[in-house]
């Protein structure tokens, strides 16, 4: 119905809302200046998917860098993904990582701590990270 | 309510209620002030049942928020501790950016960039203390040879023992660097010429005992070496280093495998 998109920047990751797949992208490093209003946007996205779509929803994370409110704002979205969950709607995260900084898979652990729905912490092949 | 109130209450409704008694003086009045004792006590339970919702509600609500605290102190902890992380995922990046910054790849010495720094450091010491400090360049013999002969491999090779041995050979506040291709730099602080003469030969006969096995063959290398001493007065790092590099030159001309000393 609705898709969704805001490009990257140096401080900002890019992200991606596909309505029709059901999934919502987001890559890059995280430390904007009014981090509120860009995340306030993704939690709305993801509130109206979980509350009108009907079909599952994966979100998929390359984050590098994060900022603090921006780790504040991820847990938000989680906290959304956990209480979906709860009322039985298939809800997934896959987090990738290059292997070769295994400390972003080790940030991803403390991400996942509090979540029951499926949470893949994945690298990726060094071919295709590129960046 | 106690068992005489009770029996009281009875009693009062049984006399109430006899029509030997109804003519009785005393009947309306007792029949009222009933009346008013019926009414109080079913306000009294109203006030009581009220009180008590009020306060289950408050209750509740206390509940809720001392939830909801628990909640977002536990997120509170969280936020801090994954972002303590990712500051110290930061520092380590930046400590090994700077090392890759600072660092040639092949060899693990100072590239151009500390050295440069350096230089600049011990000529505003030199021109302070008036203390003589030295440079030297060195450069490995006909490594052409080597790199066309036995290949880049062989080659890298040689770069890696000559710069372990170099950094082994030289004292502990001497700093020395890949100045580029098969060129070293060494900066001997507190050093006159002829003492940076004797440590540069110790340097260059540990160098030439390298022997790097290629197969069934057995390399070893020798260097070329010009030194210079820094002037003061204002001469520029890259003044001094020129001289050097002219030493350098004047090593090679004469049959390299030999240093020499700028004027």
């Amino acid at each position: 119905m609705s898709n969704f998109s805001i490009p990257g920047s140096q401080s900002t990751p890019a992200i991606d809302g596909d309505w029709d797949h059901g999934t919502l992208s987001m890559q890059g490093d995280s430390y904007p200046e009014n981090s509120y209003e860009l995340f306030q946007q993704v939690f709305s996205w993801v509130e109206r998917f979980l509350l009108e779509a009907g079909r599952p929803l994966t979100l998929e994370l390359r984050l590098l860098y994060l900022n603090t409110s921006s780790i504040k704002a991820m847990m938000d979205i989680f906290d959304l993904l956990e209480d979906a969950h709860h009322e039985g709607k298939p809800v997934a995260v896959n987090w990738r990582y290059d292997p070769r900084n295994e400390r972003v898979a080790e940030l991803a652990e403390e991400f996942k701590e509090d979540c029951t729905f499926p949470f893949a912490i994945v690298a990726l092949d060094s071919a295709t990270s590129t960046s | 309510m106690s068992r005489d109130n009770g029996e009281l209450e009875e009693l009062i409704k049984r006399q109430l209620a006899d029509p030997d008694l109804r003519e009785h003086p005393l009947n309306f009045t007792l029949g009222q002030l009933w009346f008013q004792y019926r009414e109080l006590l079913n306000r009294m339970e109203r006030i009581t049942r009220m009180s008590d919702a009020y306060q289950s509600m408050a209750r509740q609500r206390e509940l809720s928020l001392a939830e909801r605290f628990d909640k977002q102190l536990r997120q509170l902890e969280k936020v801090a501790r994954i972002s303590d992380r990712y500051q110290h995922m930061m520092r380590e990046l930046n400590i090994a950016l700077k090392e890759a910054a600072t660092h040639d790849p092949l060899t693990a010495l100072a590239n151009r960039r500390p050295l440069i720094e350096r230089l600049k450091a011990e000529m505003e010491r030199s021109e302070r203390l008036g203390h003589p400090f030295c440079v030297a360049m060195l450069d490995i013999d006909r490594f052409k040879n080597i790199n066309d002969g036995h290949g880049h491999d062989v080659g890298d090779t040689v770069l890696i023992e000559t710069a372990r041995v170099m950094e082994a050979e030289v004292r502990e506040y001497d700093l020395c660097g890949r100045w580029g291709g098969e060129e070293f730099l060494i900066i001997l602080p507190e050093s006159t010429l002829a003492l940076a003469d004797d440590i540069v030969r110790r340097v260059r006969g540990c160098i030439g005992q390298l022997k790097v096995r290629v197969g069934d063959e057995v390399l070893s290398v020798t260097i070329s070496a010009g030194l210079a001493q820094y002037r003061g007065g204002g001469e520029s790092y890259s003044g001094l280093l020129n001289r050097a590099d002219a030493a350098l030159l004047q090593a090679k001309r004469d049959g390299r495998d030999s240093q020499r000393l700028a004027d």
